[in-house]
């Protein structure tokens, strides 16, 4: 309906508001504003049905859209008008779509949802906290989405991971087996790993963070401009760089271990000739 | 010989190989998803607006197909205008709607489209038939079996609901004779499609010879262009629509999911092109000796670039193979998610497999697997033999 008006908006020229009468107020989107070159102040004609006779308003104010998840794909514009003038123009009667109830207190809201459905004639009232969940099932999805290319991100992080720690620790196989043959003991060099391991992770995470800083205000300033919302569509937020840090920690610890057991079981001297000696070749030679 | 060289070479260190195809195949997969969700939504929105071969569709003006509750009057002239324009060759009108069936205490609420069967393009019949007086109707597989009726039975439907007097309005006695699949509806949504004229009578004065929506198909060799510009100037106060046009209006809503698809899939190869350089790297400098010597003896360079540009091929290739049977399965998976946006229809795919999807996937990860080792390979085989020799022999 407010699509037709707005559609009438555009093309429309024929006034049916009598000279004598005063304009009417509307507020309109901003966005309506900066693409039909409408400032405040303005005369607009406005009708239910393109090329139909329509009402001469006056525009008051502009009105930027609510950081609301659930009107960003929303291409539409929108208007604000009185509710008589609207009533009027569409030939829509003394009704309403819905009215909004505010209540004192949560208890008097579930009082006042039961007595309504119980009692008022015709209508159904429904609590806002329910109608937010129904509209926000789309923006569910997407999170799920989101979640399940983090997964398989973690999956490719952590065989990265474990692949640069297993060849950052087969390139120093060498000074290894020195240390071990100079009798350092196996746990004390699976945990100097283990640190140097936790020391890559933790720097790569916390240069992830910057970059992913950046790349959260690179996105948000696309997307805002692209949907023209003040909605923000990437957060950094400290638990998401907890979390991000943790994982990455944990992973490259793991990395790090695993990587470390396999520099400390094969024997000292097959690390530092560089050469796999074959069980079955010692066995044939003796 | 080249390739045993380079087969030796990976299976030295068999668990890093290992590792490094694993990588591989994970980027890969991800990479495939993101190929596949660039353009599966395209094509399958593609598709399913040329299911039935309408190329144009009329709205109300300013608005697109069942956007609004807005309809176009007249819908009789309107189809008659149409008629006469050079290259139309069907004209199929719609008319937007619910329909309240009840069924004793309950009511069961569906979608309701008004067609003409003749022309109709919004369903296939899967069982039963086509309705073909005005008091038939077809309806969806959700419609049926929420409601709990079989082809043939008769429900007490309404087009309306009266909430100041609590009573259905519009009311008819319909009969279901046929099961159809909807093309434009989400896989949940209950669906039913009666007459057009009946809906209309349903409707009230409102919708009295009114239409939500016209589908056009033109004749065969006409320009759809030019029908559709002959359209505009006929009927200025409707919004033609053309294939092109709703393509660009859904790629402009659906932007979000294409630049996420190019950034990941960037990332994805960014990483798998990360993994190989820094393996084949590391591959090098472990065997700088054995560079060396081939070269002493007499090896081109351009051999030894190409046994070792092998090697990160040879991961990548093996790695892009498993990385795409993966990716078909994550790609299933991802796709049941966004399968269940509230409204999306049925027929729409996020990730559509396409062969030249795998195809492309595969180019990119053997051109990433090539550049990765071309540089280690050449630093490799560029060294002084001398002095390299000299340093590996102290050690």
């Amino acid at each position: 309906m407010i699509a037709a008006l707005l559609a009438a908006f555009a093309f429309q020229t024929i006034d049916s508001v009598p000279s004598h009468r005063a304009p009417r107020s509307v507020a309109i989107d901003a966005r309506l504003a900066a693409d039909a070159h409408v400032a405040i102040g303005d005369r607009i004609i406005m009708s239910s049905t393109p090329g139909g006779p329509g009402d001469t308003v006056i525009v008051t104010a502009l009105v930027r859209r609510r950081a609301d998840p659930s009107e960003v794909a929303r291409a539409e514009y929108r208007v604000r008008m009185h509710l008589d003038e609207l009533q009027s123009l569409i030939g829509y009667g003394d009704r309403v779509d819905r009215f909004a109830v505010s209540a004192r207190s949560d208890s008097s809201t579930t009082r006042a949802i039961r007595r309504i459905n119980d009692e008022a004639f015709g209508f159904q009232a429904y609590r806002s906290r329910d109608i937010a969940v129904e509209t926000s099932r789309t923006f569910l999805v997407v999170t799920r989405f989101h979640r399940a290319i983090g997964v398989i991100t973690i999956v490719a992080s952590a065989i990265f991971l474990l692949c640069i720690m297993l060849l950052k620790v087969d390139e120093r196989r060498r000074d290894v087996a020195a240390l071990r043959l100079m009798g350092i003991s196996a746990g004390t060099i699976v945990r100097s790993v283990m640190i140097e391991a936790a020391l890559v992770a933790v720097l790569g995470s916390l240069m992830g963070v910057g970059i992913g800083w950046l790349t959260s205000l690179g996105i948000n300033w696309h997307y805002r401009a692209v949907y023209r919302t003040p909605l923000a569509f990437s957060v950094v937020t400290p638990s998401i760089v907890a979390l991000a840090v943790t994982l990455s920690l944990v992973l490259g610890l793991a990395a790090g271990f695993a990587a470390a057991q396999r520099l400390v079981r094969a024997p000292a001297l097959e690390l530092l000739s560089g050469r796999r000696e074959d069980r079955r070749d010692l066995v044939q030679a003796r | 010989m080249l390739l045993r060289l380079a087969w030796a070479a990976l299976t030295r260190h068999r668990s890093r190989t290992l590792l490094a195809v694993l990588g591989v195949a994970v980027s890969a997969a991800m990479l495939l998803d993101m190929v596949m969700l660039s353009s599966g939504m395209r094509a399958s929105f593609r598709n399913m607006l040329l299911a039935k071969g309408f190329q144009l569709r009329l709205a109300p003006k300013g608005t697109l197909p069942f956007d609004t509750d807005a309809t176009i009057p007249d819908a009789t002239n309107v189809i008659r205008t149409l008629h006469a324009i050079p290259g139309v060759q069907t004209v199929s009108p719609v008319l937007g709607g619910q329909l309240h069936v009840s069924l004793g205490s309950r009511t069961v609420t569906a979608t309701a489209i008004g067609i003409d069967p003749a022309v109709q393009g919004d369903y296939d019949i899967t069982a039963g038939r086509a309705p073909a007086s005005p008091d038939e109707f077809v309806a969806n597989d959700t419609f049926i079996r929420d409601a709990r009726v079989s082809l043939g039975d008769t429900v007490a439907a309404a087009a309306g609901y009266d909430p100041q007097l609590r009573a259905f309005a519009g009311r008819r006695t319909l009969r279901l004779v046929g099961r159809a699949h909807f093309l434009y509806m989400a896989g949940d949504q209950r669906a039913a499609a009666v007459p057009i004229a009946t809906l209309q009578a349903m409707q009230g004065e409102r919708a009295r010879d009114r239409a939500s929506l016209f589908m056009i198909r033109a004749a065969t060799g006409a320009n759809v262009d030019t029908v559709l510009a002959s359209v505009e100037r006929a009927l200025p106060n409707v919004s033609a629509v053309s294939t092109e046009t709703a393509m660009r209006q859904v790629d402009e809503r659906l932007s979000y999911f294409r630049q996420l698809a190019l950034i990941l899939g960037a990332v994805s190869l960014a990483v798998g092109f990360l993994l190989v350089t820094t393996l084949v790297s590391v591959s090098v400098n472990e065997r700088l000796g054995e560079i060396v010597v081939m070269r002493a003896i007499g090896v081109a360079r351009g051999r030894v670039v190409a046994q070792i540009v092998l090697e990160g091929v040879g991961i990548m290739i093996v790695g892009a193979v498993v990385g795409l049977a993966l990716g078909l399965v994550t790609a299933r998976y991802l796709n049941s998610i966004l399968a269940s946006f509230p409204g999306l229809p049925a027929a729409i795919d996020f990730f559509l497999f396409e062969p030249h999807d795998a195809w492309s996937a595969l180019g990119m990860l053997v051109v990433a697997g090539i550049l990765a080792g071309i540089y280690p390979s050449w630093r490799g085989a560029s060294l002084p033999i001398a002095t390299t020799l000299r340093d590996e022999a102290i050690g």
